[in-house]
């Protein structure tokens, strides 16, 4: 899942799917609580988010493309992540000794999050806390994050997919 | 002390536990306060308003562990469109969950913000159990901690201020499911309802 077009290697595989979020119409999450209250499991708002957040449920390896800004996820990316709230409920489950929201059927995942626009140490410390925080709240079993420049993240995303293609075939 | 913009960047707004976190703020701040919504349309209008001010206090819950992305959109726009004066930016975050330092991250977004665009960084409140609170016992937590957050703010004497139900997480985890289930059967939804396992798709 990317928050710009990516040239990939491999588009077709059955056990792929790529998402663009760049040229999706997924609009902000407005806070309605309605996935968890009034439709559970389902978000009130029809736009092209109920078409990706099944994705980020069943799957059992994310890689996230974002752009960094502050030390956190970009606008486009951020927005996407907001609306995936329908695939937990409102219930409370104590996990890594915190409270947190119990997921509906999330697979467990492995996360690789690849940032791209930030070589600031600071601010790429601050995107790994954030995205630590994350693995509690998305069910990622792992994660890796992996700091690159803009042009590098076609190559960077090929080499994953190309590791991926090994280990899985 | 000087008046302070309070702007609210929770998607929710006028019917935001944030408004009401304002609105006990302002009733504990001495001097004037101007209290706004951030909409998608006032924020370059809010960016010149802040010039106004000796101090802001962004008050917003914690959406997907970070800030929610209006807030973000905005401090976006204000990077591009930076007041002459910059006022000192505190916080008031909230999170549903017990602990408040799951708002730390948050928090760190924003003062490497103003770092990096020359805001002085204020005081800070970070509330736990936010979402229901006020409507609880334990409301008399959250003002205190409110009160004392002005009054930091106030004096100059900037302090990072933690506060949350005072409960051990068994007992949070219930009470919370409690306040859900209610909050279903308000829309004619029952718990087995709400804690369907499936999702679209």
């Amino acid at each position: 899942m990317s928050d710009r077009p990516l040239d990939l290697a491999i588009r077709q595989a059955p056990e792929l799917h790529y998402i663009d979020l760049s040229e999706l119409k997924i609009s902000n999450c407005t806070g309605c609580f309605g996935c968890w209250t009034r439709t559970p499991g389902k978000c009130v708002i029809r736009d092209d988010a109920p078409r990706v957040y099944p994705y980020i449920a069943k799957s059992e390896e994310v890689v996230y493309i974002t752009k960094v800004i502050y030390g956190g996820y970009d606008t486009i990316m951020k927005t996407m992540l907001e609306r995936a709230i329908p695939i937990q409920q409102a219930f409370i489950r104590i996990h890594r000794g915190e409270t947190h929201h119990i997921q509906r059927n999330v697979a467990p995942k492995k996360a690789t999050i690849i940032a791209y626009g930030s070589t600031d140490p600071e601010e790429q410390d601050l995107f790994r806390q954030l995205v630590a925080r994350n693995a509690c709240n998305m069910n990622f079993a792992s994660h890796e994050v992996i700091f690159t420049t803009e042009e590098m993240i076609d190559n960077t995303v090929n080499n994953i997919l190309k590791q991926w293609e090994t280990s899985s075939f | 002390m000087g008046n302070i913009f309070i702007l609210n960047g929770s998607p929710r707004a006028s019917k935001s536990n944030s408004k009401q976190y304002a609105e006990i703020f302002s009733k504990n701040y001495l001097q004037e306060t101007i209290y706004k919504a951030i909409s998608k349309t006032n924020q370059v209008q809010l960016c010149r308003e802040l010039s106004h001010y000796s101090d802001v206090l962004f008050v917003f819950p914690l959406y997907a562990d970070a800030l929610p992305v209006g807030l973000l959109h905005f401090l976006k726009t204000l990077e591009t469109n930076l007041p002459e004066h910059k006022p000192t930016v505190s916080i008031l975050i909230n999170c549903g969950f017990l602990e408040p330092e799951q708002n730390e991250v948050a928090v760190k977004i924003i003062h490497l913000f103003c770092r990096r665009n020359g805001f002085p960084i204020g005081s800070t409140l970070m509330l736990g159990s936010g979402e229901a609170i006020l409507k609880s016992p334990f409301k008399y937590i959250a003002i205190r901690n409110i009160r004392k957050l002005a009054k930091c703010i106030a004096s100059g004497n900037h302090q990072t201020i933690q506060a949350t139900m005072p409960l051990p997480k068994f007992l949070f985890r219930l009470a919370a499911n409690k306040y859900w289930t209610k909050y279903g059967q308000k829309f004619g939804i029952t718990k087995k309802q709400m804690q369907t396992m499936e999702t679209e798709g």
